[in-house]
């Protein structure tokens, strides 16, 4: 009897996901998180977990964690002591950055201090230069001189090394290292060659700053959760969710926590994909509506779009990672009339404390959530029965507003909603349109507790015609996480011009195929798991912007392709992106990027579908647009059987989210049990 | 508050709208463009105008610089050629002298859009082309007596007439930059960008019909005016003056002054330049259009750095600026360079207004546009290459902090080359990217730090070219404050021998057993230094970005 078990950790929950392998059987579970330790939520929840679906501890086979652990210490600045070691003449190149401030307009606001202080980022004499070669040389009393002026740092406890062209040559940076480490052993350091060798100092030196400020916390939590899994689950694998949307070791996590930073979100995307494919759907636009932001993420083919660049809290950090964008709108957007007069909608939240005015703890303000509550999209009472909304209180905070505007409650909340969902199509625009996409060609996939509210509204300002909710919008992150599979990224710079000789390039591909098998050794994966994608970073000459271009499938050995084929590729590839090639210009490749997989097995959810004939739970008034309120049944989204149809208006609940049906819409549930939305336009 | 029929929601949800299709033809024109200086550096901007030429939205990243150049290219269209604008027709330009432009580098486009008969306003977009012919590549050296010598003006022209490409126009102006191929991708860039715009603004005007849309117009720009009068009207009556001096525009002229008088009453406030100097010979005169930008530039950052940027914003100020001045200077006066000059108004903007909104003012920033270029021949290639970098500096100090160190300020915003990408595209070594120890103001906050960039030839010798402002006068602290210190350019030789360059640098010879060094201004402290808490002074010795002599002479034996 064996059971695959996700735990994914947000800041109000602790999400639970369970499946058992053989027979697919899939169990959820939600319990509130325990922000100061967050492992309590996650042994009192997967205890819970074993009386619910009826299995032991022993049964679980592989334990996957999605962690904001990482994110949540870079937010509030709660890392580790910091000092840094760079190329002698270029201390200052982590405050420096990239010479520009956040907002242009805004003489006030700076990005953030660096995490290391300069007395604490220390030169080391010492040079590489742009061809790998060493031009001054480290030597043994510099290296004796930099140990000496660590140890006069106070209760440092992590060091970033980050030397120039470090990525080409890694020599300095290593023999730095195992010095510190004879020297201070109790030291966590982190080389830029390791967390990201690619060109580019400042990405670089800030990534392996970050990661290091992390570790000591991060290792801390990894080894102790490690433990205590050890014990509740003594046979599971324990891998830990990165931000690229695969799982590594718990031990590799521990190494690199920066790969953790953006993971939350990016677990809802492997789970929106796996959902969507059950129902044949493979172009989706995923919309995660949460109380104080809405991520929005573009998949295409069963596939979504990696970025490589991203800040955290005005840090910079160059990872691979899922391309979500995010805007600050959601359920807990505050109204309000701006200088000129305008209702505008966020950014400022009223988040979870004191949240929503109808939540009943104590918020006044008007949110989005009070104006749902207001139109009656949102039930008194959730079928979960977890909680009780007070609309009287919704009532009252939008009242102040609907007098300034001269407008009824409803005609202000109906208002509210609008411009709520104009943000949001915004957010749409930005990942579809303005990257080349038509969002009418793909399916407009809702979850979070709040994406079926806006979801029909939002589908139809953008002309879209179908809607997918998942069976379990409120726990996609969890599901996400039971079917990822083991990645690792490994990257290798160069810079050589195409048509010119190709045998460095095949010499890099060779070392990072032998890296990727040791890393296959290491987490012992068969041979008949292993899977590589070569994807090269090339651009034209001059250019100093790469597109990444993808030679070939997963496959289990990746070839460099012949040039010809590699132009092609390229031509292709620029096309997509910018809409015109030079079939002349000279190309160049950049950087190798080989991702490594290891295939899990994930089983296949085969929860039955309820039989039951589905009857309404309640009728209630709710608005769809400004004529007014029509009756509207209210059904249970447990009691929906497959092949379920239904012609607006409804509203649908489950326990943790509510799908607002207009009368515009027709809503059928599929084999899969999700809920198929199509819109009239 | 007034109003024409919309109500705040349904405006908010149009203007939500607006912005959609300029960011989206921002988007689009950058996805196509093909050089650098737009697909990387985002050197250009898209916004669309009403029937009478007012601005109306701009996109999210649209420069401020660009805003009051798109602005002027409209409103001459609509003098020049009213009636006779016909759908399908794309319009053309970029001088600064008779096209609304502020220098010859940015290129302007704007394309009507009509519902049946009627006019509604025009989509327009603006991009600096790395060439446009003129003495020197790049369009943008010092040195240029005249805007003859910095590249081809082009008036107001129609590039498409009704739907049809005037080849012979396209001909003519391809002819007369270098390297034509980018020119023409670019451009085609611009004209896929206005013709999107168009098409969606169609769609708007299907969807809610033209007296909606233009109702929208009218409200934006009104709404915006009122904000912005309001916030005007919270400053206190008054007259308030001040003046500083830019060192030399690179060819005869020292010591140029800039003189401003802010009158203030009620709602209304008028920037009074009368007595700056005259235009000077070098290229670092301004346009009345780049004067407007700065001026809405400072305004906004100092009331409400969150108003929209509109027509709204310029109908609420009115400029004094004497024709024939740096300011507001006349053909054939040459341009290129302007960036200093409006860095400079800004700083002057922000010290008038010192007394009456010390919350919101900092101290003279580094007030320049420090460029340096380094070309030669690679000795690995013999190839030509051109290295050009715009270096940031110290930021002013504000009433509750330090400024920043090491960024740049005000009207621009471009981010460095990394030092890898430097070397390994070209033939130079970076032996330091630092902040220049001492450079910042004291006071009860400290102005930001200069950078320092040293870099020297590999195995071959090069030409340097900078131009540096702020390297004789030095920017000033406030309320107390002590100045910053100016930038400089010099060589260094292996002996560690000094030799200082000029601030408009040009042709300097660098051979490899020589370094090339710039440092860049510093910036101007706020408040009295000896009110300056003990525990930033001791963060000063500490990060060892003030050495003891700076800190014993600024903040007394003391605390020393």
């Amino acid at each position: 009897m064996s059971w695959i078990v996700g735990v994914d950790v947000g800041g109000t929950f602790t999400d639970f996901c369970a499946r058992h392998v053989a027979s697919g059987r899939t169990v959820v579970h939600k319990r509130p998180s325990t922000p100061d330790d967050p492992s309590t939520a996650i042994l009192q929840g997967f205890a819970e977990l074993h009386e619910i679906a009826g299995f032991a501890g022993e049964d679980v086979e592989r334990f996957a964690h999605g962690t904001t652990v990482a994110t949540n210490a870079l937010l509030q600045r709660k890392g580790g002591e910091l000092a840094v070691v760079t190329t002698r003449g270029f201390r200052d190149m982590l405050e420096i950055g990239r010479q520009i401030r956040p907002k242009i307009y805004d003489l006030q606001e700076d990005a953030p201090p660096p995490l290391a202080a300069r007395h604490r980022r220390i030169e080391v004499g010492e040079r590489i230069g742009a061809d790998g070669n060493s031009v001054v040389d480290l030597n043994d009393q510099e290296i004796e001189s930099l140990l000496d002026r660590i140890d006069v740092l106070e209760g440092i406890d992590c060091c970033a090394v980050c030397l120039l062209f470090s990525f080409l040559n890694p020599e300095h940076e290593l023999r730095i290292a195992e010095a510190l480490r004879r020297r201070r052993p109790e030291l966590f350091i982190s080389l830029s060659s390791q967390v990201q060798p690619e060109f580019r100092e400042f990405e670089r030196f800030s990534t392996t700053a970050i990661n290091a400020f992390l570790q000591p916390q991060v290792s801390n939590y990894m080894t102790h959760l490690k433990t205590q899994i050890a014990e509740a689950a003594p046979n599971a694998a324990f891998g830990i969710f990165q931000s690229s949307g695969g799982l590594m070791s718990v031990d590799r996590a521990a190494e690199f926590p920066v790969r953790t930073a953006l993971s939350g979100p990016a677990a809802g995307a492997v789970g929106a994909i796996v959902s969507a494919a059950k129902s044949g759907i493979k172009d989706i636009i995923t919309l995660d509506i949460g109380g104080t932001s809405t991520d929005v993420c573009l998949i295409q083919d069963g596939r979504a779009a990696l970025a490589n660049v991203r800040d955290i809290a005005g840090f910079r950090i160059r990872l691979p990672m899922i391309d979500i964008h995010t805007v600050g709108a959601g359920g807990g957007s505050i109204a309000h009339l701006a200088a000129d007069g305008l209702l505008k909608v966020g950014p400022i939240s009223a988040g979870a404390v004191p949240g929503p005015a109808c939540y009943g703890r104590g918020g006044t303000e008007p949110t989005v959530s009070d104006a749902n509550m207001l139109l009656g999209r949102l039930p008194e009472s959730l079928v979960g029965g977890g909680m009780t909304l007070d609309r009287d209180k919704a009532v009252n905070a939008v009242a102040p507003l609907a007098n300034n505007l001269g407008l009824s409650p409803e005609e202000t909340a109906f208002g509210i909603l609008s411009i709520a969902a104009s943000n949001m199509v915004r957010a749409i625009r930005v990942v579809s349109v303005e990257r080349g996409h038509d969002p009418r060609d793909f399916t407009l996939m809702p979850f979070g507790g709040a994406g079926g509210l806006h979801v029909a509204d939002i589908a139809r300002e953008l002309g879209m015609t179908r809607i997918l909710v998942p069976r379990s919008p409120g726990i996609l992150c969890a599901e996400g996480l039971i079917v990822s599979d083991l990645q690792e990224n490994l990257v290798g710079s160069c810079r050589v011009k195409l048509g010119a000789d190709l045998t460095e390039v095949e010499t890099i591909l060779a070392d990072l195929r032998t890296r990727a098998d040791a890393w296959f050794d290491q987490e012992a994966v068969d041979e008949g798991e292993r899977r590589l994608r070569l994807v090269l970073d090339m651009r034209y000459v001059g250019q100093n912007h790469e597109l990444q271009v993808e030679t070939s499938g997963e496959t289990c050995a990746p070839d460099l392709p012949d040039v010809d084929k590699l132009k092609r590729l390229f031509f292709e590839t620029h096309e997509r992106a910018y809409g015109h090639h030079d079939p002349d210009a000279p190309i160049e490749i950049v950087n190798l990027r080989l991702r490594a997989t290891a295939k899990l097995v994930h089983g296949e959810s085969a929860t039955p579908p309820p039989a039951e004939t589905p009857r309404p739970v309640s009728r209630h008034n709710v608005w769809f647009d400004r004529s007014g309120p029509i009756d509207t049944p209210v059904y249970d989204r447990a009691t929906l059987p497959v092949g379920f149809d239904l012609q607006g208006p409804a509203i649908v609940t489950q326990i943790d989210a509510t799908t607002v049906v207009p009368p515009w819409a027709r809503l059928t549930v599929d084999e899969a049990c999700n809920i198929i939305m199509e819109i009239r336009h | 508050m007034s109003g024409t029929g919309l109500d705040p929601i349904s405006l908010e949800i149009a203007w939500n709208g607006l912005k959609s299709i300029t960011d989206e033809c921002f988007l689009t024109l950058m996805r196509s463009a093909f050089s650098t200086n737009v697909k990387e550096r985002h050197d250009h901007s898209t916004a669309i105008a009403d029937a009478k030429g007012r601005l109306i939205v701009q996109a999210e990243q649209s420069l401020p610089i660009h805003l009051a150049s798109m602005g002027g290219l409209i409103r001459h269209i609509v003098e020049r050629y009213g009636d006779s604008v016909a759908p399908g027709d794309m319009f053309i330009a970029n001088d600064p002298h008779v096209a609304g432009g502020t220098h010859l580098p940015d290129i302007n486009t704007a394309m009507p859009v009509f519902k049946e008969d009627r006019l509604i306003g025009f989509v327009a977009n603006i991009v600096h082309h790395a060439d446009v012919g003129g003495a020197a590549v790049g369009s943008m050296s010092g040195g240029m007596n005249e805007i003859y010598k910095e590249g081809l003006r082009i008036p107001i022209v129609r590039l498409y007439r009704k739907g049809v490409l005037q080849d012979d126009i396209l001909r003519l102006l391809l002819l007369n930059m270098r390297l034509p191929d980018e020119r023409r991708g670019d451009l085609n860039a611009q004209i896929a960008a206005c013709k999107l715009g168009v098409t969606r603004l169609g769609h708007m005007l299907e969807r809610f019909g033209a007296d909606y849309v233009t109702q929208a117009f009218d409200e934006i720009v009104e709404r915006t005016r009122m904000r912005m009068r309001s916030a005007i009207a919270g400053l206190p009556d008054g007259t308030y003056a001040f003046e500083d001096v830019m060192d030399d525009d690179g060819i005869s002229t020292e010591d140029i002054r800039i003189k401003l008088e802010i009158r203030k009453r009620g709602d209304a406030i008028t920037f009074d330049f009368t007595g700056t100097d005259p235009q000077v010979p070098g290229n670092f005169n301004l346009t009345m259009n780049g004067t407007q930008s700065a001026v809405c530039y400072s305004l906004k950052a100092l009331l409400d750095p969150d108003v929209p940027n509109n027509h709204g914003v310029i109908e609420s100020i009115v400029i004094v600026a004497p024709e024939g001045s740096i300011v507001n200077c006349v053909s054939p006066a040459s341009v290129a360079l302007r960036l200093n000059t409006c860095q400079r108004l800004v700083d002057v903007i922000l010290g008038a207004f010192s007394e009456v909104l010390p919350e919101r003012v900092i101290g003279a920033a580094n007030g320049a546009n420090t460029s340096a270029v380094f070309a030669g021949i690679d000795p690995r290639t013999a190839q030509q290459y051109v290295y050009l970098e715009t270096l940031g500096g110290g930021m002013g100090a504000r009433m509750t902090r330090d400024g920043k160190d090491g960024v740049q300020v005000h009207i621009t915003n471009t981010s460095n080359l990394p030092v890898e990408a430097i070397e390994m595209e070209y033939p130079l070594r970076v032996e330091e990217y630092a902040l220049v120890e001492d450079s910042g103001g004291a006071g009860t906050h400290r102005g930001g730090l200069g950078i320092r960039r040293t870099i020297r030839p590999i195995d071959h010798e090069c030409e340097f070219n900078g131009v540096g402002e702020r390297f004789r006068h030095a920017p000033w602290g406030i309320l107390g404050g002590r100045p910053g210190m100016p930038g400089r350019f010099y060589l260094r030789d292996d002996q560690g021998r000094e030799h200082t360059l000029p601030a408009k640098a040009s042709g300097i010879r660098i051979t490899p057993e020589t370094a090339a060094v710039i440092e860049t201004p510093g910036a101007g402290g706020y408040g009295e230094p000896k009110s300056r808490p003990v525990q930033l002074v001791e963060e000063d010795r500490s990060s060892g970005k003030f050495s003891e002599e700076y800190i014993r002479d600024a903040y007394g034996p003391a605390i020393a």
